[in-house]
């Protein structure tokens, strides 16, 4: 069996377990390379029909390309669509550049998923996060799941409670399961080309600058690149020293070190 | 044949962050450490001790871990401004410009400093050492032994070396530190977790100091620090709901302390080197005090509404503060700066009379000492300090933060770091001459494995 081969078929193993496990779950999608990736994962494990919802946390700050994208795609592959939004921190005026990057992301990302999952009582969601993308993301496990029944030794990859760095988990708790953990950066994109995936138009060049991660507009920036299709992204990745997320504003690790020293008084 | 017949050496250092010196005392007083007094008895002194200026975490322990001042290891807080710019950054372990003592010990150090160049010969073997979470030392470099990374460590793979030490923390849910988000919500859950933090934490520091080989273990407690930040006020109010939780902890800190020192005693039945120490204070908290707002009252900071923590600080501004009171004039070195070098001392001069003035409750002043950079800091990153530093009176907790409306707001915290207070417990017949200053005992280290 080839590498790709290897990995797609232990995803789909997870996703499958997954949804056997916990018959309330959703998928978290972006609309970026990794969350594509899954979402398309998801639809191979379950022959074309995903029988669980997609959610879409809107921010209102992405980018046209990635609406566009989203839109066609929930068309063309019949997704059942959630889109989640803290309607009332935007009505508020919370945007990127008022007040911190922090608040902004806690608001308009992570309180807008919570309220989703409260809304629909999820027990679980499948994220598209992989182990090399940051260090946070490498595996990491505080917690162990509550329920002593649960037994997920799936290759030493344990699903992880959700919000892990917050452990203020409100009354419901939810585990946060990464079918994709494996994969890498370089990874994805042979897996892209091999599927013929369809793709946002922001990760190829133009006039010399390309997206290698995408999100909001303002917290985003473009590399120098010229790679105008996936052959030469796979190349240029191959032999890139610079860290994917180098263009995003926000820094996991540094939203956790705020987090941890906002806790004890400072900042 | 020298090297063989040469003794061998071991030393156990335990640091309990942000305990205070007046507070051991009081305790040991009451009868309530038997066993610190116990071994007080054995040839040990407790003294008090100076923390750094500021008496954070990150600073403190950096200084006593390399040796120097933050003029030498160029760590000045938990947070600074990246260079030639508003961008706000989180020094770490790679950030310190000076090699912490295991490093000399082991002869890994990658940089150098006054404390490495006088001992880096007199070393005849690389040491070993097992530096179980010490602050500010993440993320983890390969060491000649064990380290795992204290607060702010993020991620458990990269706060360990070797790999091996990662798969044993991780088999056990080992906790980097206690999440102190919790305490927000229900005080009680997270007094009882900070029991269990401490439980896990004596678990994996027992683990390591019984099944590896070494010739120095530190390890640190750092729920100590968190207990006093949510629950310092119950430390002497009898009447107070969590006191005898309080107590408790110091009751099986103690025990803790016994064990480790006779374990240590066991396995090394020469007279080992054996240190505790503290890298600063604790008081109650009157009232928190935001110096930004202050500045800005007093003309001197002008805040953009637009932009992320200092991308808001406006051409106009003379001045600025980081937490918890570090004052950096808004010179021409900042994009926006427009305070001329020649206007500098004269400036300092201004801040320093205003900020002597502010009055707290029933009148009383709330700084204590203001310092230039000169007078406290020396070294090659002295250009690295900020231009003021101030030690506030006990109670008035200063900070740092951007968004306060008012110079005075209402304690959230119960506890908030002295200077003063720290203490060091030192064997006996080490002399010294003055008040003892955190970089200071690193000295003893070295000088007994060098001896």
């Amino acid at each position: 069996m080839d590498h790709l081969t290897r990995l797609e078929n232990k995803s789909i193993y997870i996703i499958r377990e997954a949804y056997y496990r916990f018959k309330n779950i959703a998928m978290l999608w972006s609309v970026g390379k990794d969350s594509t990736t899954l979402l398309w994962l998801c639809r191979k494990a379950f022959f074309g029909k995903i029988p669980f919802p997609i959610i879409h946390i809107d921010t209102s700050y992405k980018f046209p390309e990635m609406y566009r994208f989203r839109d066609e795609r929930v068309k063309e592959w019949n997704l059942k669509l959630i889109i989640g939004q803290n309607e009332e921190k935007l009505a508020e005026g919370m945007r990127p550049g008022r007040g911190s990057k922090l608040d902004c992301c806690n608001e308009l990302k992570t309180n807008a998923l919570k309220k989703v999952i409260k809304k629909y009582g999820l027990k679980a969601i499948l994220l598209g996060i992989r182990r090399d993308e940051h260090g946070i993301r490498a595996k990491e496990r505080y917690f162990s799941p509550r329920d002593s029944q649960f037994k997920w030794d799936y290759e030493n990859q344990p699903a992880e409670l959700w919000d892990q760095y917050q452990s203020m988990v409100e009354e419901e708790e939810h585990f946060r399961i990464h079918p994709i953990l494996h994969f890498t950066e370089l990874d994805v994109w042979n897996y892209v080309k091999r599927e013929g995936l369809p793709i946002v138009p922001l990760y190829f060049s133009k006039n010399g600058k390309r997206f290698r991660s995408i999100g909001c507009v303002p917290c985003c920036s473009p590399i120098d690149s010229n790679a105008q299709t996936i052959d030469e992204i796979i190349e240029e990745i191959r032999t890139t020293k610079t860290s994917e997320r180098s263009g995003r504003a926000q820094d996991k690790e540094n939203i956790y070190t705020m987090q941890k020293l906002r806790a004890l008084g400072y900042m | 044949m020298k090297s063989l017949s040469k003794k061998v050496k071991k030393a156990l250092i335990i640091g309990l962050d942000g305990v205070p010196y007046s507070l051991l005392q009081h305790y040991l007083k009451r009868g309530l450490l038997p066993n610190l007094k116990k071994i007080l008895g054995e040839g040990f002194s407790l003294f008090q001790m100076n923390a750094s200026i500021p008496d954070v975490s990150s600073v403190s322990w950096s200084s006593f871990v390399t040796g120097v001042n933050p003029g030498e290891h160029g760590i000045y807080g938990f947070t600074d401004l990246i260079p030639n710019s508003y961008s706000l950054c989180f020094p770490n372990a790679e950030d310190r410009e000076a090699p912490p003592f295991w490093e000399i010990l082991g002869r890994t150090n990658r940089k150098v400093s006054t404390l490495s160049q006088k001992y880096e010969k007199k070393i005849d073997r690389p040491l070993c050492s097992i530096i179980f979470n010490v602050p500010h030392t993440y993320p983890a470099y390969p060491i000649q032994g064990i380290l795992v990374s204290g607060f702010v460590a993020i991620d458990l793979k990269k706060a360990t070396y070797p790999e091996s030490a990662y798969s044993y923390l991780n088999s056990i849910n080992y906790m980097i530190d206690v999440e102190a988000e919790r305490a927000r919500k229900d005080k009680k859950e997270f007094m009882s977790h900070l029991f269990g933090c401490f439980e896990i934490r004596k678990k994996a520091i027992y683990h390591f100091f019984e099944n590896e080989n070494w010739d120095l273990f530190f390890a640190c407690v750092t729920e100590t620090d968190r207990l006093h930040h949510f629950f310092f006020d119950a430390s002497m109010d009898e009447n107070h709901p969590y006191h005898q939780d309080f107590q408790n902890f110091y009751v099986l800190l103690d025990q803790w302390i016994k064990s480790l020192y006779e374990a240590f005693q066991k396995r090394y039945s020469e007279k080992g080197f054996f240190m505790i120490l503290s890298d600063h204070g604790f008081s109650t908290v009157k009232r928190e005090v935001y110096i930004n707002r202050f500045l800005e009252e007093e003309g001197l900071l002008k805040l953009k509404k637009e932009g992320d923590f200092y991308e808001r600080v406006d051409g106009q501004t003379k001045a600025f503060n980081l937490d918890p009171c570090r004052i950096y004039i808004h010179d021409q070195s900042y994009p926006r700066g427009s305070v001329r070098w020649e206007e500098k001392p004269d400036l300092l001069m201004e801040i320093k009379k205003r900020l002597m003035k502010l009055k707290g409750e029933n009148g009383e002043g709330v700084i204590d000492q203001i310092y230039e950079k000169e007078e406290i800091y020396h070294g090659p990153y002295l250009g690295r300090a900020p231009d003021l530093v101030c030690l506030p009176k006990d109670g008035y907790d200063l900070k740092g933060s951007l968004e306060k409306s008012e110079v005075f707001g209402p304690n959230l915290f119960a506890g908030m770091h002295t200077w003063h207070d720290a203490f060091c417990i030192l064997p006996e017949d080490i002399r010294l001459s003055g008040k003892l200053s955190i970089e200071a005992p690193t000295d003893f280290i070295m000088k007994y494995f060098s001896q």
